[in-house]
């Protein structure tokens, strides 16, 4: 079954085009990686298919759902890593992990296990604002991974991670589907199967990785 | 509903929280209201005969805007944090996230309220009685579900100090009016104070009911 299904995708800002007509397709458990210069596209495309954003024109199914029309049932099933981490600064890393237990409505008892996963656990009563960048990013994956979504949309997740942040990466994105946002070729040749290189807006090309360095 | 209930608690309970710690809004609106009466007070002359007619109208004109700063930065340090997208893209109802957060700016503007009133008393002579505690409390709740919705919407403009004190005034007027009778009452002026206080409530039944259709939309693209 498909886990993502978008036909000509069009996002427009007055008379800016940021996505134009872009096709994508996914099966449950694939990794794409979505390549391009700054500018081309890839965050608006992704908070597209994070349900963040609407869509000018096209169509977008995610789960067989409609993206526009049902993106609150969606909105379970998806986990998104956005360009800042938003956290809250005076609240603690595990205060902010309960925090959205609360609105996934979700058990707390997934935050000590995800604060883990993300190799937090040391650092879990310190204030988010006082924790490294880094640590911040890997607090916001947390976050993203809470309530176990199926599709996971990461937005240059790799920015300010160490050097083992491609393993923790590799780590979360494991038996889901998920859509990665990078200017780092190698590290989306090790996450990804699949690859999509946007320009202005415009999809290159899609396919293997192996078709895409051709 | 239970569901609704429990994430606005939680909203509520984090910003409150955050607020604890950072201590970054009711000491200034605490210091802010009093330099507001230290200046009526001088500006004004007051006495004790004129007292019950001045203080209502500084009562209010200190609580509005102490409000507009409360009710602004609700919103405002959400987007700056970039955490109001993280919040919307979860399965929480946004009319619960919306009552979440102006339950909290509500209870910062009381606890302005709790320094604003004794200090009342102290620089004008002001009875303190549960009458004009509970038309201030009534106002302030209609205040903050108007205040909220309309610092959700400026919030996503770059003028939103200009902007919301535009929005929003107008639609507190029926508050200030209502309440200000109410206070006047309670200050030992002569009228109507049931009347008053019915108005508000009536006005509160409103707002909220208005606000809670309306922030679904708001926060919700």
């Amino acid at each position: 079954m498909s886990a993502i299904v978008a036909h000509e995708l069009t996002q427009r800002y007055g008379s800016e085009v940021a996505l134009d007509s872009v096709d994508l397709a996914l099966d449950q458990g694939e990794h794409l990686a979505v390549l391009g210069d700054n500018g081309a596209g890839k965050t608006t495309l992704l908070r597209i298919l994070a349900t963040a954003a609407r869509p000018t024109s096209g169509r977008l199914e995610i789960f067989g759902l409609d993206a526009v029309r049902e993106r609150k049932a969606l909105r379970a099933r998806i986990g998104f890593v956005a360009h800042a981490p938003g956290l809250y600064p005076a609240l603690s890393a595990v205060e902010n992990l309960e925090f959205f237990c609360a609105l996934h409505d979700v058990d707390r008892k997934r935050v000590p296990e995800t604060l883990d996963l993300v190799g937090l656990t040391d650092v879990a009563r310190r204030p988010a604002g006082r924790l490294s960048r880094g640590e911040q990013q890997r607090l916001a994956i947390g976050r993203a991974v809470l309530h176990g979504p199926r599709l996971l949309v990461l937005d240059e997740p790799d920015a300010s991670l160490d050097s083992g942040g491609p393993d923790l990466l590799a780590n979360v994105m494991r038996d889901r589907t998920v859509v990665l946002a990078t200017h780092d070729h190698a590290l989306a040749n090790r996450l990804c199967q699949r690859t999509i290189v946007l320009r202005n807006g415009r999809s290159l090309g899609a396919g293997t990785r192996l078709r895409v360095v051709r | 509903m239970t569901r609704s209930i429990s994430v606005a608690y939680a909203v509520a309970r984090k910003d409150l929280t955050s607020e604890w710690r950072t201590r970054e809004l009711v000491p200034a609106l605490g210091q802010f209201v009093v330099l507001a009466l230290v200046i009526a007070n001088f500006g004004f002359q007051i006495d004790s005969r004129n007292a019950t007619v001045i203080a209502p109208g500084v009562l209010w004109l200190a609580l509005v805007f102490a409000g507009l700063v409360a009710f602004g930065r609700a919103f405002a340090a959400e987007r700056e944090q970039a955490s109001l997208e993280a919040m919307l893209l979860t399965p929480a109802p946004p009319a619960a996230i919306f009552a979440g957060k102006a339950i909290a700016a509500a209870l910062l503007l009381i606890v302005c309220e709790m320094v604003l009133l004794p200090a009342m008393t102290l620089f004008f002579g002001t009875p303190l009685n549960p009458a004009l505690i509970v038309a201030v409390l009534l106002a302030t709740v209609g205040m903050a579900a108007v205040g909220c919705l309309f610092a959700a919407i400026v919030a996503r403009v770059r003028s939103r100090e200009v902007l919301l004190p535009l929005l929003t005034l107008p639609l507190w007027i029926p508050f200030i009016v209502a309440g200000g009778q109410a206070v006047q009452v309670a200050m030992g002026a002569s009228g109507n104070y049931n009347q008053a206080v019915a108005l508000l409530i009536d006005f509160d039944i409103l707002f909220l009911v208005l606000t809670s259709l309306a922030a679904r939309f708001v926060l919700d693209d």
